[in-house]
């Protein structure tokens, strides 16, 4: 390719289409991921970016690179960076993995190839621009699973299990379900990432994944109506006319997440029925046989 | 009467507690009981008033036989009255628990005949949720003014924060205020509550078992900012020695807030917003950056600046400190520098390490350099653009200000200050004491006329001007 332009200042493009830096493509999976960290080091280059097959766009200026996912090559990976690094790092770096971030690959890449030459205290080189992106990727899923912690909203379903939909900006529901588990290990729930097409199912011994791309979402209970309209009440009461500031409370709780927040619903939105005909809070605690309403509902896959 | 209508009323009636935090206490699950804490406590939503929504807030009943002059819930206000039996408060509880809507509940009520038996009653509730529901979730109870210490005990094992409100200040305002709270000073049972807690260290058998230890989560209080003559300084030296002495966890602040159907001062409760937002951050550099009360504020300038905070204040009386060279200057003196916290200095310490800092090197630890930049230098250098000169920087850092959220009220503020002098260059840095210095003026002229009078006339004010103010109970 005798085309190549001179671009000054702009990284690893002055280099020439010749050695242009590579974008290898995996297939989505934490190991197809760790192969291609392997191939980078193998080939001794930084690819511009780790990308999956299924969402690319193609683009003429790149060179792709296909990378074959070979589990004996991810465990020398994980491997070499918990020896390295330490188990802490090979952590922080699933966690990365599950941002929705499409630079996710490339801000990998770069930081291992930077801290495992560099030894573990590089880890710390927050100044340092690849340890500073990785840093920053981390940190953002860790703000998007505590949102969940946060705003998780369960509602009970006829069969008695708690579902919640949720619709973060990376895939938590791994991150998150330990947390769920432990605390609300007397009753069983699902909670449906309708982003991810992920699901993590808990029945009261143990929780796991499952592939959720097509579940059929079910719909609302009346019983849970009367408890979303009682959480609906204490929330508009509780707020001080005198002190509203919708801007606060937007950067405490995003837009985004509204649409999952049964207080958000609009009041003329919300179904609250005759006071007269609003079952007491025992009754709706009650044991499920004598709470469930008759209507039904699509049920959940039996956890 | 139906529950959606009790609740209306008893979280009405609790709306204005601040102390809503679920943190200090780390619980973990049980298999086969329901619920944990963790320390850092959760935010489960924010109210329209963007305060964080983290526990079930209400009162057990908003019936009461005092009559405290600031108070929604005194007996001669014709209101309606509610109380939740012990059961629907647990089950209520329970419902919202398991929808992950909150941590826990936050428990105060109204006096019920009389102390001792409205806190029998709160015990009587919190531990049918502990017991019959094997609730591991956090509760935090508000003690009753004149309790026994017997029953203090009692609901001391039962939740893990207690608190008792000193309400005002000084005792001269709460006479005037609560007349019948007087005299129960909230000074001793916070002593007796925090010798409980000191206990619960020495002895290593109780520590462990949860269900003997004694307000695992340590003691808040609150007081009304606003409402009486009390200065910032007489303020932050009380709460300063509340955290000495009696080994509080937090001091709340929480501005008054008249209401009444004609208003007297419309701006009032932005005024007490704006002082209460900087009596927290004042409270932050007592917490978090080891700034002394004395250094924050001192008798002469009793009154925090409104236009800038108090790091800054302090900043600019000390610029003889400044400006400081990022990649040398030590730990403790990093946090000293406005704009920087302590997750930022925690960054530069590790960052230096490696290279020395330049200003992009500070962006990418995302150190925001708005008012940091006028204090620091890198590398021997300053910012672009910075002119290292007090009143400049004062100048800057005032019309920052005068953008963000209490624009109205600045605005308001520095009219006044405009047309009554001139900002002289030397005394502007403590400014405060003269643009505020008469916080009785955000007082219903009635009130702020009875609590001028020092004989012991509590309160009898024309009922018309009475003010109306829905607060909180006990
Ligand atoms: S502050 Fe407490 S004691 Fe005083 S009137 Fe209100 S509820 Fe009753």
């Amino acid at each position: 390719m005798s085309l190549a332009v001179k671009q000054e200042g702009r990284g690893g493009w002055d280099r020439g289409m010749d050695d242009v830096q590579p974008v290898y493509l995996y297939d989505g999976t934490l190991e197809g991921m760790l192969t291609a960290v392997f191939e980078a080091f193998r080939r001794k280059e930084e690819p511009l970016n780790i990308v999956e097959e299924r969402c690319l766009q193609q683009s003429l200026l790149c060179s792709y690179i296909p990378i074959l996912t070979d589990v004996a090559k991810a465990e020398r990976v994980r491997n070499g960076v918990t020896t390295t690094l330490g188990e802490r790092v090979y952590e922080n770096l699933k966690q990365v993995f599950l941002s929705d971030d499409e630079r996710k690959g490339g801000v990998i890449v770069r930081y291992l190839l930077y801290t495992m030459r560099k030894g573990k205290r590089a880890c710390s080189h927050l100044a340092n621009p690849a340890v500073d992106s990785f840093e920053d990727v981390l940190g953002q899923v860790a703000k998007e699973a505590h949102y969940m912690l946060q705003f998780v909203r369960f509602a009970q379903l006829q069969n008695g299990v708690y579902f919640s939909r949720i619709e973060p900006r990376a895939s938590v529901v791994p991150l998150i379900m330990g947390h769920f588990a432990t605390r609300f290990n007397i009753q069983p729930f699902m909670i449906y990432d309708a982003r991810h097409g992920l699901s993590g199912v808990f029945d009261t011994e143990r929780w796991w994944l499952v592939d959720a791309r097509d579940i059929q979402e079910p719909s609302q209970t009346l019983a849970e109506d009367g408890f979303q309209a009682l959480w609906q009440t204490f929330y508009d009461t509780i707020a001080i006319e005198e002190r509203r500031n919708p801007t606060c409370q937007r950067n405490f709780m995003p837009k985004r997440f509204w649409g999952n927040l049964c207080e958000q619903v609009p009041p003329q939105l919300r179904n609250i029925r005759p006071k007269t005909t609003t079952p007491t809070v025992a009754a709706r605690l009650g044991a499920p046989s004598n709470a469930a309403p008759t209507e039904t509902t699509n049920l959940l896959p039996a956890p | 009467m139906e529950l959606l209508d009790k609740l209306t009323i008893l979280a009405d009636a609790a709306k204005y507690d601040v102390a809503c935090t679920s943190c200090g206490v780390n619980r973990q699950a049980v298999k086969g009981q329901l619920g944990s804490a963790t320390s850092a406590g959760i935010c489960h939503t924010f109210s329209a008033d963007g305060r964080c929504v983290t526990l079930l807030k209400v009162l057990l009943s908003n019936v009461c036989s005092y009559d405290c002059a600031y108070c929604v819930n005194r007996r001669s206000n014709d209101i309606p009255r509610a109380t939740f039996s012990a059961r629907e408060l647990a089950e209520l509880t329970i419902g919202f628990y398991r929808r992950n809507y909150i941590e826990g509940l936050f428990l105060s009520s109204g006096i019920l005949k009389n102390p001792d038996y409205t806190t029998e009653r709160m015990c009587e509730a919190i531990h049918i949720l502990r017991e019959d529901y094997g609730f591991r979730g956090y509760i935090h109870a508000k003690a009753i003014p004149g309790t026994s210490e017997e029953l203090l005990v009692r609901l001391g094992v039962l939740v893990d924060r207690m608190s008792l409100n000193i309400e005002f200040p000084s005792e001269k305002s709460l006479k005037l205020l609560a007349p019948e709270k007087a005299g129960e000073s909230a000074l001793r049972p916070m002593a007796f509550v925090r010798d409980g807690i000191k206990a619960n260290y020495q002895d290593k058998r109780l520590s462990t078992v949860r269900r003997t230890r004694f307000v695992p989560a340590g003691q808040s209080t609150q007081m009304i900012v606003g409402a009486s003559p009390e200065s910032d300084y007489h303020i932050l030296k009380l709460s300063a020695s509340l955290y000495q002495r009696l080994e509080l966890q937090r001091v709340f602040f929480s501005a008054y807030i008249p209401i009444n159907s004609n208003p007297l001062l419309p701006a009032t409760s932005e005024v007490s917003l704006l002082r209460e937002h900087r009596l927290y951050q004042a409270d932050w550099l007592m917490r978090f950056y080891e700034f002394d009360v004395d250094e924050i504020i001192d008798e002469e300038h009793p009154f925090l600046d409104p236009l800038i905070d108090p790091k800054c204040n302090w900043a600019l009386n000390h610029i003889d400190q400044f400006p400081v060279e990022v990649n040398r200057v030590p730990y403790e003196m990093l946090l000293r520098i406005p704009g920087i916290g302590v997750r930022g200095a925690k960054r530069v310490v590790c960052a230096r390490r490696e290279r020395s800092l330049r200003f992009e090197d500070l962006k990418r630890l995302n150190i925001t350099l708005k008012r940091a930049k006028y204090f620091i230098t890198c590398n021997g250098k300053f910012a672009d653009g910075v002119l290292f000169d007090p009143l400049s920087i004062y100048r800057e850092l005032t019309r920052q200000a005068k953008g963000r959220r209490f624009k109205g009220v600045l605005d308001g503020q520095l009219s006044l200050f405009d047309e009554k002098s001139e900002p002289a260059p030397t005394s502007a840095f403590s400014l405060p004491a003269s643009v505020l210095s008469s916080p009785t003026s955000v007082l219903p002229a009635a009130l702020a006329s009875a609590s001028a009078k020092p004989a012991a006339q509590p309160a009898t004010l024309p009922p018309a001007q009475t003010p109306i103010l829905a607060r909180r109970a006990s």
